[in-house]
């Protein structure tokens, strides 16, 4: 699989100059399999730089296919769908997984996205590409010849997000963001959904001093010992806190970095940057 | 008059090294006039501006809000902006009466669930909303007049001009031209051509033009949508934006002195937008200064009177 971001900022795109070497537009992952399948993860504004790339192919001749799992549909995961020209265009088909809210289904939620107060293009109805919405559940699914599967965690007090594991062959990714950990429960369904994987890519917009008056997230002492006691290989650190620039995220990467060394672990420890393509 | 762009990108935020110099914030605009302050649309510039006037000595503790209208490159800065969550803010927050929705409804079902886990009656600000129309004008604080009008875009928006005795800043983000297509609240189905306008429609257009060439008439800066290429324009006419052509026309019949292109369309790069200004530069009549308007641009009066 090869994996690519669009946009890794939490909460609000930052597009200023110290936030452009890790990046300042907001969620989207992009998973290509071997046999050209492509599953995107989240719709925040980095889903319009996507866009833009994937003109020249199938995308820009109403000939795209993708798999679009959304975590939730908090507006730094969904803001960016309306707007490529590849929803606009017939023929492409998007099939859009993730939860139905306690305010609505996933369906009623993208179309409140888009009603007229809010975006001029009013409701799904008026998007041309087909799209297919799937409510999430715990089944696995194939894309191609990948296998997702999703589990639920808590994100705050009211709200759920959903984590997703794409397998191709032997090899695993872990996509999970916006998640607090609230129970000893919940850290074993982590671990066992997160077991083994190559790349665990997991938002920790906070270091533990500065998360306590923070009740929707992690930090990311809860990502690096829960990728550690899960066997992960490799952790991508994800949705970078808005105000978090690029030196400062080199600072922090490398705080972690010592601590893994001083326990002589196995731990890869990055940071998503938007631009680079990654193997796994 | 003060002024500050903090934000000049339309349609949603984009973080890319080639559009730095202009901003890649969507619409914000800050406007100084003695003790008033006042702040146009919430689009994601606004987070900056919030953290400024956090570390003012001595902040506003009144700030007015006007909002064009509430799409998202609007209003998407507003949960993101550190005044609302302070006590000692007061905000009175102006928009578009509208019989489908109250603007409080509008702004608080943005910042809650299943979109934002935030909600109005969370926040610690005092916030006071005043819903308007347009072709009003009314006093803002001592000195300073507001005066809204309709602009063509889809579900209606407004266009406002500020007037104070050391300066007069006319706001348009949204607005395609006042032919071809007469937006209102209902979806314009595109069907590759603009639909048949009537005798009536065609009537209300002009009235909109006369009256957004009175909104601008006389200002010292007009900022003015300029999304789109001629090109783009041909192909979406339906989004309701214009290019810098129709920018022109309407800053020149107004008699503007200066014309600032803004709500640059998120595909274009810093390089393209220096040309397209330099194209309207050439062909502006005498008098009439063009620029681009980028984030961090600064205006004032060069000799106050």
């Amino acid at each position: 699989m090869r994996v690519q971001f669009w946009g890794v900022r939490g909460a609000v795109p930052t597009p200023s100059i110290e936030y452009l070497r890790y990046g300042g537009n907001t969620c989207c992952t992009a998973v290509s399999g071997a046999q050209g399948e492509l599953v995107v993860l989240d719709a925040g504004t980095g889903f319009c730089q996507l866009g833009d790339a994937l003109v020249s192919g199938p995308f820009g001749q109403g000939q795209g296919e993708m798999v679009l799992l959304l975590s939730h549909t908090h507006l730094d995961h969904i803001l960016g769908f309306p707007f490529p020209g590849m929803i606009h265009c017939p023929g492409n088909l998007f099939h859009i997984y993730g939860p139905d809210s306690t305010r609505g289904s996933l369906t009623a939620v993208c179309n409140g996205l888009l009603s007229p107060a809010y975006s001029p293009v009013y409701s799904l109805e008026n998007i041309s590409a087909r799209q297919a919405f799937h409510t999430i559940n715990t089944q696995p699914f194939q894309a191609g010849g990948l296998t997702i599967r999703a589990w639920p965690f808590p994100h705050g007090e009211h709200m759920s997000i959903w984590a997703y594991r794409i397998t191709e062959g032997d090899h695993s990714l872990v996509y999970i963001t916006d998640v607090r950990y609230t129970s000893e429960q919940i850290r074993t369904d982590a671990i066992a959904l997160f077991a083994d994987a190559d790349l665990l890519i997991h938002s920790a917009p906070y270091m533990r001093d500065e998360s306590v008056q923070n009740h929707s997230h992690c930090c990311v002492e809860d990502a690096i010992d829960l990728a550690q006691a899960a066997g992960v290989r490799s952790l991508m650190l994800f949705h970078h806190a808005p105000g978090r620039t690029d030196d400062q995220i080199d600072t922090l990467l490398a705080h972690y970095r010592t601590l893994l060394a001083q326990q002589q672990s196995p731990l890869h420890l990055e940071a998503a940057r938007e631009g680079p393509v990654i193997e796994v | 008059m003060n002024i500050r762009i903090w934000g000049t990108r339309g349609s949603y935020p984009v973080a890319r090294a080639e559009m730095m110099r202009y901003g890649g914030n969507t619409t914000c605009v800050e406007v100084r006039v003695g003790d008033t302050c006042i702040l146009l649309d919430a689009g994601s510039g606004l987070r900056l501006l919030g953290e400024s006037l956090m570390q003012e000595p001595d902040p506003p503790d009144h700030l007015q809000l006007l909002i064009t209208h509430t799409h998202w490159d609007h209003i998407l800065g507003f949960p993101f902006f550190a005044p609302i969550y302070s006590p000692r803010t007061a905000l009175s927050i102006y928009g578009l009466q509208r019989t489908q929705s109250t603007l409080r409804t509008t702004i608080d079902n943005a910042l809650s669930d299943p979109l934002l886990p935030i909600g109005l009656d969370s926040l610690s600000a005092s916030l006071d909303f005043f819903e308007i129309n347009h072709d009003v004008s009314f006093e803002l604080g001592p000195d300073v007049y507001i005066t809204s009008a309709r602009t063509n875009h889809p579900y209606r928006a407004l266009g406002y001009r500020i007037e104070s005795p050391t300066g007069i800043l006319t706001f348009v983000p949204d607005t395609g031209p006042f032919h071809t297509i007469l937006f209102g609240d209902e979806f314009l189905v595109w069907k590759g051509k603009p639909p048949h306008l009537h005798a009536g429609q065609l009537r209300t257009l002009e009235r909109m033009r006369r009256a957004m060439i009175n909104l601008a008439a006389g200002s010292d800066w007009l900022l003015y949508d300029s999304q789109f290429t001629e090109a783009q324009y041909a192909q979406f006419p339906h989004w309701g934006h214009g290019t810098p052509g129709q920018a022109m026309e309407i800053a020149a019949a107004a008699g503007v002195r200066e014309l600032l292109l803004f709500h640059h369309d998120p595909h274009r790069t810093d390089v393209e937008i220096d040309a397209i200004t330099a194209v309207q530069q050439a062909l502006a009549p005498p008098g009439l200064r063009v620029r681009a308007a980028y984030e961090g641009m600064v205006l004032y009066r060069e000799e106050q009177p």
